[in-house]
């Protein structure tokens, strides 16, 4: 009924996230994700590189869930302070930067995006990862005004989907910088993206599926699966889905069992539930896992040194 | 892969006699290929044929039930690699650990809790499984009175025997040998001694070896000496190392290579320096049943949760429970839209909801997953289902107005539901991502 | 009561106060056109009322209309009840009109194998010396022709009781008709002189749109006359399941009758163009889907739209005309087709019989499209059956500009890829009112050769022609400028429209898709494909393959059965033998259920692309992009 062994016809392709100087950026380091020629954890240490743990910020805090504006302060009215604390104190593997200032009606400030990139990039040195607006009306400002910000820095943009992707690849051509592909829990529209992405002249060495998270207990049992099926079709040589994909279950904090958790074990509560889904998507074959629960970050890296075959600093791309 | 329709229909003697139930062979072939169907009801199967089907109906993988009464819990009886290629059918069974160098009322507070908490979402009682009594003393006295506290407290409750000496088991299984606990576990140095006891007291066993050769040596080993119901150690010596040895079991397994694997795996997760990952492993990749320390309630719940969402048959459209669900802070006058339970139109429409930034309610009706434009094709979604399900989560205590807000492709249905619920019914997009502009437009409570 | 007069021709009838204008244009005979079943929602039926009472609720119903529109009368037939005398002007647009229907020579083969014969007999008058009862002298007489044997026919009363004034009427001069019918021969007329010629039966395709007719000559089997029109129950909805909502609110007498009198009248028509009397037809076999022809038989089709879908009956049924209404001889057998399920009707079972996939090797696989649609896959000894919902948009339907294909209807369009000019044709030639489902399927396909969308179907607004615009909702390609059209509107076609033509080929191939792996075949398996209804007459198949509408295979083994209903009705007619397996053929097809086959789902996503979302099912269709592709980079 199952495949009885690991003999694989496919391989995930490498997207490189993050430019040094070397490669005429300043991340001070950067990030090979993908290269599995295995189902996750089977592989050994030469079937891809260790999973990577992104923290997410924010440059508008107003739409972000309370529980990390309790935790963080201060902190989620500045950006670039904040990429700062990710880096040194939570542990972050790397950033992702959500342009929430964009989801407010009437949004018009593109130039302070510009500003905002920016700063994080100037505050930290870790790869970034931008998360723009979701409206098409301004997709081709805000993509255009990030990539610009970003040139040589290997950013990975987002979001692609079906219905609207071509401002973000037009950005990410434009600027050197790699593209996530969502689609909503399924692998046949995750595949369509990819071959749109293609046909337009992306190249799939630019692009990170993001096959929507559900978070625990809310559609998580859906998303766990669809990536383990894209890994399992990607492997069985599916070129189209040979990519490596990225997971953030962003509904975690926002959940009844969070908001609803006695204090004393609300921020714990938040650091598990974002924990059980984001090891599982690991497991299911995420390369990157993005979490906004500072305690999430450490939570994570801990368990994936104890999984992880190889040495857990292994996966930098610098002079490789 | 599995056999095709045709594939079996060429296997069936094409009389189509009926006598299966069916009315021909075809149908007959379509249900077995859907594993609906039971090949044993077709009275005239050739020998190879039978061979052939016969096959592929047995489980791979023993069911192994441990305990006895209402919490009894079976394991194994898996089929599949993947969830997504049929479904994962018996959750992995949580045991939360006792030592017998703690106290007797210590043992008796933990044992309560484990008896006691369970927690219930969306609809299912998530609960533990029972308790791991460990050996930690070394004594088999000792063991023996720590087995009898937790019996005395909680005589229900499966149990899994944690002691390597054969003596603590028997003083263990003295109290409670007769209420099918688990032993944990045989080696290789103790295996008579160990299938003897299992065999005397009609207990599952479990196995423990340092690496795979020797697990197949010493599986077949307590086969030999009758022991019937085993479950598989592999004892990582890392959790680097748990996946492939837990992937290999199982495949190993499913295409029923080497039947000494055909056995329930067992997970020892405190054994590694960070119990929550192990534990999530641990239901990820083919743990039926892991033995934990107490578990944090923050822990406790995703943990449950989960499992839970690993052993959800994937096959089944994905549901929301129905309800009245708020986004924003909406209050007396915010706008109520209807729609099914298909938790992608759920998810969809909550977050376009969600960035429209309108406080509203999303009123969850139960099409059984069903889409919208399914559910009203096939008239699950009607006004009577509106009406009861206003009724059901009292939307008319939330808000003050009477108007309600259903999807595009609900709109034949407009007329009928304000009829029946006396709510005024506005009729919304199609197409979920115009809902903000909707609301901004034609919203006035 | 208020009476409508309805402008242009001066039609009345009256209606209650309170009445809509429709119920009063179907009193008066007006075929308006209701697509929706009258809810409101389809937006067809538009009137305009010049004077008198009446109100609609122009807020739920009016989103068609623009004020200006509403204030000068403009509203919904369906909707709008009236108060007193009302004058009301009907747009041309608003009626069905004369549609190309598909009637054929039907080329089909079957031997000549009646069920019902006549003969002429000149018999001996009774005497002393001769005194045999007359009905003796009758059947001998038969036997005496070739026709069974005596014992073996039975005569009912009816007859007897006409015999002797027959008999001696005619001076012993009668043509008598023999029937096979189940249990036996049965002598069902007696005729004064030779009428041994006038013997005729009728094939029926009873469709829920349109009903086909032919009559045949069960002498030698020879077509006499063929006519079609439309089923008049589209007055009581335009789709199946609007009809049976329609049973469940007035009963299901009113559709019975209309059906029948649909039938009658073509059968009138056909027979008036042969100058045949109807009396002198002896038997009408026909075809329908199964809730069309459970309505005709007068049976309850209410459940086999419910969960669990179960229809009353599935096997053959014979009755005879006068019991359901068909104006032909009053003891003329009636024979319907049996079914397969309630979504597999007999329509299909008479597609088989015409396609031949019963009785080949090779694998035939068999698609009727229309707004639900049925795929079988088969050969003798398998076939596999689904039906599903492929929604209006292929038939024009749901789409902006989409029509039937009436007189206008843009059918065949082709557009320069470097200018995106289209050049089409329009149904006789005049100028275009819209599009039809064959003329949107060359859009579909030919704005993707041109890079124009991609292969979700999406409108690439950055391309500048002033074709490609942003309208009112969607990103649309302008198919004719208003100068050029009847209507005084430009023809588009949407983004919403593709989506919609996207959803509706995805339902059908993704249905033959789900089938072949039932089976376990590949498309190179596929012998042959077979379009069955008036769909396959008018596409173009390399588009329909290009868009994806059915698997990839060489275009010379796709072939159109035409109406396969009525072939199949007019091959059980003549040949009594074939009618015999139909029962047989019926149980032997499998029936998926599309909705409990967990994969169906998949299949749909992965056909909701243009073609599909693996090219390597259309190796063809992929070549053909990458060319395209190539040639739009080089003149971007």
């Amino acid at each position: 009924m199952t495949d009885g062994g690991s003999d694989w016809s496919g391989k995930i392709g490498e997207v490189v996230l993050g430019a040094t100087a070397a490669d005429g950026g300043t991340r001070k380091v950067s990030y090979r994700v993908g290269g599995d020629d295995d189902l996750p954890f089977l592989g050994g240490c030469t079937s891809g590189h260790r999973p990577l743990v992104a923290y997410e910020i924010c440059d508008d805090p107003g739409l972000w869930p309370q529980i990390v504006r309790d935790y963080c302060g201060d902190l989620v009215n500045d950006p670039a302070s904040w990429s700062k604390a990710a880096e040194r104190e939570y542990g972050a593997d790397l950033i992702r930067l959500s342009l929430t200032s964009t989801r407010r009606r009437g949004f018009s400030d593109f130039a302070a995006l510009g500003k905002t990139v920016h700063d994080v990039l100037h505050a930290t040195g870790l790869p970034l990862i931008i998360e723009g607006s979701n409206d098409p009306q301004i997709d081709s400002e805000v993509f255009q005004q990030c990539g610009e910000a970003g040139q040589g820095e290997r950013l990975l943009l987002g979001t692609a989907e079906a219905g609207r992707y071509r401002s973000v690849a037009a950005a990410a051509l434009a600027y050197g910088h790699g593209v996530i592909a969502q689609s909503p829990i399924d692998i046949n529209l995750a595949k369509q993206l990819n071959i749109l992405l293609k046909e337009i002249g992306v190249p799939l060495d630019r692009v990170v599926i993001d096959p929507y998270t559900g978070a625990l207990g809310y559609g998580f049992e859906y998303s766990y699966s669809v990536m383990e099926r894209i890994r399992y079709s990607a492997l069985k040589g599916d070129q189209d889905l040979q990519v490596p994909m990225i997971s953030a279950a962003s509904d975690s904090l926002n959940i009844k069992e969070v908001r609803e958790a006695e204090p004393a074990i609300r921020d714990e509560m938040a650091v598990r539930w974002e924990f059980y889904a984001a090891l599982p998507a690991i497991v299911a074959g995420a390369a990157i896992v993005v979490v906004r629960h500072p305690g999430t970050v450490k939570a994570l890296r801990d368990a994936v040194e104890k999984m992880w075959p190889g040495e857990v600093t292994a996966n930098a791309a610098q002079g490789a | 892969m599995p056999l095709k329709a045709l594939d079996i229909y060429k296997l069936l003697p094409k009389k189509n006699c009926k006598e299966c139930g069916d009315p021909t062979c075809l149908t007959f072939a379509m249900k077995l290929a859907s594993g609906k169907g039971d090949v044993t009801k077709c009275p005239y199967l050739d020998e190879d044929a039978k061979v052939v089907l016969g096959a592929s109906t047995r489980p791979p993988i023993q069911l192994v039930r441990v305990g006895v009464g209402e919490l009894r819990f079976g394991v194994g009886d898996e089929f599949v690699l993947f969830r997504h290629e049929k479904t994962f059918y018996h959750p992995t069974a949580l045991m939360i650990s006792v030592s017998d160098r703690w106290t007797a009322d210590e043992i008796r507070v933990q044992t309560r809790r484990v008896a006691s908490d369970h927690l219930v979402r969306v609809g299912a009682d998530l609960r533990l499984n029972g308790i791991a009594i460990r050996n930690d003393s070394g004594s088999p006295e000792a063991f023996g009175k720590a087995v009898a506290a937790v019996e005395e407290t909680a005589t229900h409750l499966p149990e899994v025997l944690m002691a390597t000496d054969p003596a603590a088991q028997e003083a263990g299984l003295a109290s409670c040998g007769h209420f099918r606990p688990l032993i944990h576990a045989a080696t290789m140095e103790t295996y008579p001694a160990m299938c003897g006891l299992a065999k005397k007291f009609g207990c599952p066993l479990v196995i423990s070896a340092p690496d795979l050769a020797t697990l197949s040596d010493l599986s077949k080993r307590c086969t030999a000496e009758g022991v019937a119901r085993l479950m598989l150690d592999v004892s990582p010596s890392s959790l680097a190392d748990y996946i492939p040895a837990a992937t290999l079991i199982r495949r190993l397994a499913i295409c029923r290579a080497q039947p000494e694997f055909g056995y329930p795996v067992f997970l020892d997760a405190t054994r590694y320096g960070n119990q929550d990952t192990a534990i999530a492993l641990g239901i990820l990749k083919y743990a039926s049943v892991i033995a934990t320390e107490t578990l944090p309630p923050a822990t406790l719940r995703a943990a449950l949760t989960l499992r839970q969402n690993i052993y959800t048959d994937p096959q089944k459209p994905i549901q929301m429970n129905p309800g009245l669900y708020p986004i924003g802070s909406p209050g007396k006058d915010a706008p109520v839209l209807m729609t099914v339970n298909f938790s992608l139109t759920f998810f969809t429409l909550q977050g376009y909801l969600e960035s429209a930034r309108v406080p509203c309610y999303m009123l969850i009706v139960d099409t059984e997953g069903l889409s919208v434009l399914t559910a009203v094709a096939s008239g699950k979604l009607n006004e009577t289902l509106v009406k009861e399900s206003l009724k059901r989560f009292d939307v008319g205590s939330s808000v003050t107005h009477r108007k309600l807000i259903i999807p595009g492709y609900a709109s034949p249905l407009s007329g009928r539901i304000e009829e029946e619920t006396g709510w005024k019914v506005l009729v919304g997009p199609r197409d979920a991502a115009e809902i903000g502009e909707y609301l901004a437009q034609e919203w006035k409570s | 009561m208020p009476v409508v007069t309805f402008l242009p021709g001066y039609r009345k009838a009256t209606v209650s106060e309170g009445g809509t204008i429709l119920e009063a244009a179907q009193k008066a005979g007006l075929q308006m056109n209701v697509v929706c079943g009258g809810q409101g929602k389809c937006g067809k039926c538009i009137v305009q009322v010049k004077s008198g009472r009446f109100s609609f609720d122009s807020e739920k119903f009016g989103r068609v209309f623009s004020p200006e529109e509403i204030a000068s009368g403009f509203c919904l037939a369906c909707q709008a009840t009236v108060g007193g005398d009302v004058h009301v002007i009907v747009p041309e647009s608003s009626l069905i009109q004369e549609q190309k229907i598909l009637i054929e020579g039907l080329g089909i083969e079957t031997e000549f194998n009646p069920s019902i014969w006549k003969y002429y007999l000149e018999l001996t008058p009774p005497t002393l010396e001769d005194p045999s009862p007359d009905l003796t002298r009758l059947l001998w007489a038969i036997q005496k022709k070739g026709g069974p044997v005596a014992e073996k026919i039975y005569a009912p009363l009816e007859v007897l009781q006409s015999a002797p004034r027959v008999l001696r009427d005619s001076g012993w001069r009668v043509t008598a008709t023999v029937a096979l019918v189940p249990g036996g021969y049965r002598l069902i007329d007696l005729e004064k002189g030779d009428t041994s010629k006038n013997l005729y039966g009728a094939a029926v395709d009873l469709g829920t749109t349109t009903i086909v007719v032919y009559l045949r000559s069960l002498v030698d089997g020879k077509v006499v006359g063929v006519a079609s029109n439309y089923n008049r129950q589209i007055s009581c909805g335009e789709d199946i399941l609007s009809r049976v909502n329609y049973a469940k609110k007035h009963g299901l007498e009113p559709l019975q009758e209309l059906a029948a009198e649909s039938i009658n009248q073509a059968i009138t028509t056909a027979a008036n163009n042969a100058s045949i009397d109807r009396d002198d037809i002896y038997e009408v076999v026909v075809a329908g889907n199964t809730i069309m022809t459970h309505i005709l038989m007068g049976i309850d089709p209410a459940y086999m739209i419910e969960e669990p879908y179960v229809p009353v009956v599935r096997r053959y049924l014979t009755t005879s005309g006068a019991r359901v209404g068909l104006e032909v001889d009053r003891d003329a057998g009636v024979f319907i087709f049996p079914a397969v399920s309630d979504f597999i009707g007999g329509d299909i079972v008479a597609d088989i019989l015409s396609c031949g996939m019963a009785e080949q090797e090779e694998i035939t696989l068999m698609v009727d499209i229309g707004t639900n649609f049925e795929v079988v896959l088969g050969n003798k000894e398998w076939m596999f059956s689904c039906a599903g919902a492929a929604g209006p948009a292929l038939e024009g339907g749901e789409v902006l500009f989409g029509m039937r294909a009436n007189p206008g209807a843009i059918e065949r369009v082709s557009i320069d890829p470097a200018t995106l000019t289209p050049s089409y044709e329009t149904i006789n030639h005049e100028k275009p009112r819209g599009i039809t489902g064959s003329g949107l399927i060359d859009i579909l396909a030919e704005l993707l050769r041109a890079c124009v969308i991609d292969r979700t179907g999406r409108i690439n607004t950055s391309i500048e022609n002033r074709r490609i615009r942003t309208g009112q909702y969607f990103p649309e390609y302008v198919v004719a400028w208003k100068g050029e059209t009847a209507i005084g509107k430009d023809i588009v076609i949407t983004e919403n429209d593709i989506k919609n033509l996207i959803m509706s080929k995805a339902s059908v191939l993704g249905a033959c898709i789900t089938l072949m792996n039932q089976a376990g075949i590949t498309r190179e398996q596929i012998d042959g494909i077979a379009f069955s209804g008036a769909f396959g007459n008018y596409i173009n198949k390399e588009n329909a393959i290009m868009i994806g509408l059915i698997p990839e295979v060489p275009i010379e083994r796709i072939r159109n059965i035409g109406n396969g209903a009525v072939a199949g009705a007019n091959i059980a007619l003549i040949n009594r033998k074939k009618r015999k397996v139909l029962d047989e053929i019926a149980r032997n097809i499998a029936y998926v259920e599309l909705n409990a086959e967990s994969s169906f789902m998949d299949e749909y996503t992965r056909a909701a692309f243009l073609p599909h979302t693996d090219l390597g099912l259309f190796p063809k269709v992929e070549k053909f992009l990458d060319e395209c592709r190539l040639r739009s980079r080089e003149h971007p």
